[in-house]
């Protein structure tokens, strides 16, 4: 594959190029309180070329909204219901290696399974252009330990990996070559000792750390011998705050509802999760799922263990997220190693 | 590309009461093109009544050439209550049909229990009108059906033609007995010592409350009946029908899409027993 380079004045160019090409430029971008989120910068310029650590929120915010309309309800009464389309044309600038692995996953089970319109829809419309990382996001990410990052393999139409004259540029895709053929200007190959550049940059990222067997992590799960305590202790300490799920660049779960005026409203699908009670309640009042705990370890069964006998990868990525947003201190990565010393003793 | 969310229009022909707080609804479709909706039985729907939202319910007839449909519900929440004040001719949405069938190719000639608790016989039901549809492919057949009160238990007149099939046994239970019935007291396992049927060779089929389902199925192991030829209809919290929304999920399986049912072989690997 072609391998390319781009000045950091040059890439200033092809964003502002880029920009003129999609409905929305989603990038990240330093919010007022200090911190950074991806939002629409196609209007005003707020978006981080290069940035540290990664944004609160992942892109499945807007492949994947927290509420979004289905249908417009013409007529109630007549049961006529009209789908609401989103074909923007959407540009992802900045994401990091981790979150575009959880759009491959959220790809797999949205787009190439049986097809969710709505999210496929806004998935074919969108350009992923991804932001390797040179060090760690924060404290909890552990992104090569669960075979995400620093770089992505997959999933990403262009990746960027800053080094010190510029950015090294991958190819990921046909759309990927197509948006480079058309400002080929701004490029130039890359020099061989780039290469070596950005091999010193991954030895140092993974000094004295190990990949998590995740296979074996997942049969531990899926032989049920995981300790009854941690999953009682789990339990007790989530206040069904509903962080992870929200923050959780995988989570995919949702529910339908809809809102009226007289006779007309609209169908609206929400984001919805394991962690509440009411997730599994029937109208009845009974759920197969009474306890708490069995709540938690739904997702924590689904993401490391179910998903690893249906897609080969967990669908936890590392981000490190749900644990920077826990109030009650549940901690993915240290039930992962807990686990996994549990088996070696 | 087709929008799987996308409800068809149904129009409510005929509202039968069925017990105190359950009515049948028998649905037709609102245009003339009857092809899009066709289903075999233990197979659902998901209805949709703009402004209370969507809910999944069983097919509770065999296919019809009209394209007409049934389904059996009870008053348990706000859509359901708003279903039970439309009148006929009201417009509802219905789309599908989701989820498995029963396992139709392996039950042909062969011996055939019913179980049943409460509202349970619905989807029952699809499959007992199936068979007697097609009488001769099938063998003895026999079907137990408990509720709560006399006065809960569905299809009382279709239930005495049952009774009058050939070859075919009905027995009939109910928890509180009142002053009008003479019959069975007790729960469904209660009557499973008058079963005739050869084990070995009987297909069963379940349907009803999780602690029914769980006893029955206890009880009917005992009897020496197989555990590949027990299968339940299960009940599961669902919002999309196709997998996706995630609340029928379990162990990787969708209730939506792997059931409703499930053999009980297939459920002790999910590890669940109603």
């Amino acid at each position: 594959m072609e391998k390319l380079f781009i000045t950091q004045e040059n890439l200033k160019i092809f964003v502002k190029n880029l920009k003129n090409d999609c409905d929305e430029f989603i990038a990240p971008r330093k919010e007022n309180v200090d911190d950074i989120i991806f939002g629409d910068t196609k209007d005003n310029g707020r978006e981080l070329s290069t940035y540290d650590g990664n944004s609160v929120t992942s892109p499945r915010s807007f492949l994947l909204p927290q509420t979004e309309p289905l249908f417009e309800i013409k007529s109630a009464k007549d049961c006529v219901l009209l789908p609401v389309e989103d074909r923007k044309k959407r540009i992802f600038y900045g994401v990091r290696p981790c979150d575009i692995k959880a759009l491959t996953l959220m790809r797999k089970f949205f787009v190439d399974e049986l097809a969710d319109l709505p999210y496929k829809e806004k998935f074919e419309n969108s350009t992923f252009i991804a932001l390797s990382c040179d060090k760690r996001c924060s404290k909890e990410c552990f992104c090569y330990e669960m075979d995400s990052g620093p770089y992505a393999k997959e999933g990403f139409d262009l990746q960027l990996t800053k080094i010190q004259q510029g950015y090294y540029v991958n190819i990921g895709s046909k759309k990927g070559s197509q948006i480079i053929r058309r400002q080929k200007k701004l490029f130039a190959n890359a020099a061989p000792e780039f290469a070596k550049e950005i091999k010193n940059i991954l030895k140092d990222f993974t000094k004295g750390i190990e990949k998590i067997d995740y296979k074996k992590l997942a049969g531990i799960i899926k032989q049920e011998k995981v300790k009854e305590s941690v999953w009682d202790d789990i339990g007790v300490r989530c206040v069904v705050c509903s962080g992870c799920i929200t923050l959780c660049p995988t989570c995919s779960c949702f529910s339908i509802a809809d809102r009226l005026n007289g006779d007309k409203g609209m169908r609206m699908r929400y984001c919805d999760g394991c962690p509440y009670a009411g997730f599994t309640r029937m109208a009845g009042g009974s759920t197969p799922f009474p306890r708490h705990r069995d709540h938690i370890r739904r997702f924590f069964e689904h993401k490391l263990s179910v998903d690893v006998e249906r897609y080969g990868t967990p669908s936890c990525v590392g981000c490190g997220r749900c644990i920077q947003t826990c109030p009650g201190n549940i901690n993915i990565r240290k039930f992962i190693n807990s686990v996994l010393e549990a088996q070696v003793l | 590309m087709k929008n799987q969310y996308l409800p068809l229009r149904f129009v409510i022909e005929k509202k039968v009461d069925e017990t105190p707080d359950a009515k049948t609804f028998i649905l037709r479709p609102h245009d003339k093109d009857v092809s899009k909706l066709r289903y075999k039985p233990g197979q659902f729907l998901i209805l949709s009544l703009p402004g209370y939202g969507e809910a999944p319910f069983t097919f509770a007839s065999c296919p019809d050439k009209d394209g007409k449909l049934q389904i059996s519900v009870r008053k348990v929440g706000a859509l359901t209550n708003a279903l039970h004040e439309l009148k006929e001719k009201d417009v509802i949405g219905v789309r599908g049909p989701y989820g498995n069938t029963f396992p139709l190719d392996r039950i042909k000639h062969k011996d055939l229990l019913f179980i049943a608790g409460g509202c349970g016989i619905a989807p029952l039901r699809s499959l007992i009108q199936h068979v007697f549809k097609n009488r001769k492919d099938y063998d003895e057949v026999e079907i137990i059906y408990g509720c709560r009160m006399p006065r809960d238990r569905f299809y009382k007149q279709e239930i005495k033609t049952w009774q009058n099939n050939p070859g075919t046994k009905v027995y009939l239970t109910v928890d509180e007995p009142d002053a009008s019935w003479n019959g069975a007291c007790g729960v469904v396992c209660a009557l499973f010592p008058k079963i005739k049927l050869n084990p070995r060779t009987t297909m069963v089929f379940l349907c009803g409350p999780g602690v029914m389902i769980k006893f029955a199925i206890q009880d009917i192991l005992k009897l020496g009946f197989k555990e590949n030829s027990i299968y339940a209809s299960l009940e599961r919290y669902m919002k999309c029908g196709i997998g996706k929304c995630g609340h029928c999920y379990a162990k990787g399986k969708y209730v939506c899409l792997d059931g409703p049912n499930f053999s009980y072989a297939e459920m002790r690997e999910l590890g669940i027993d109603s």
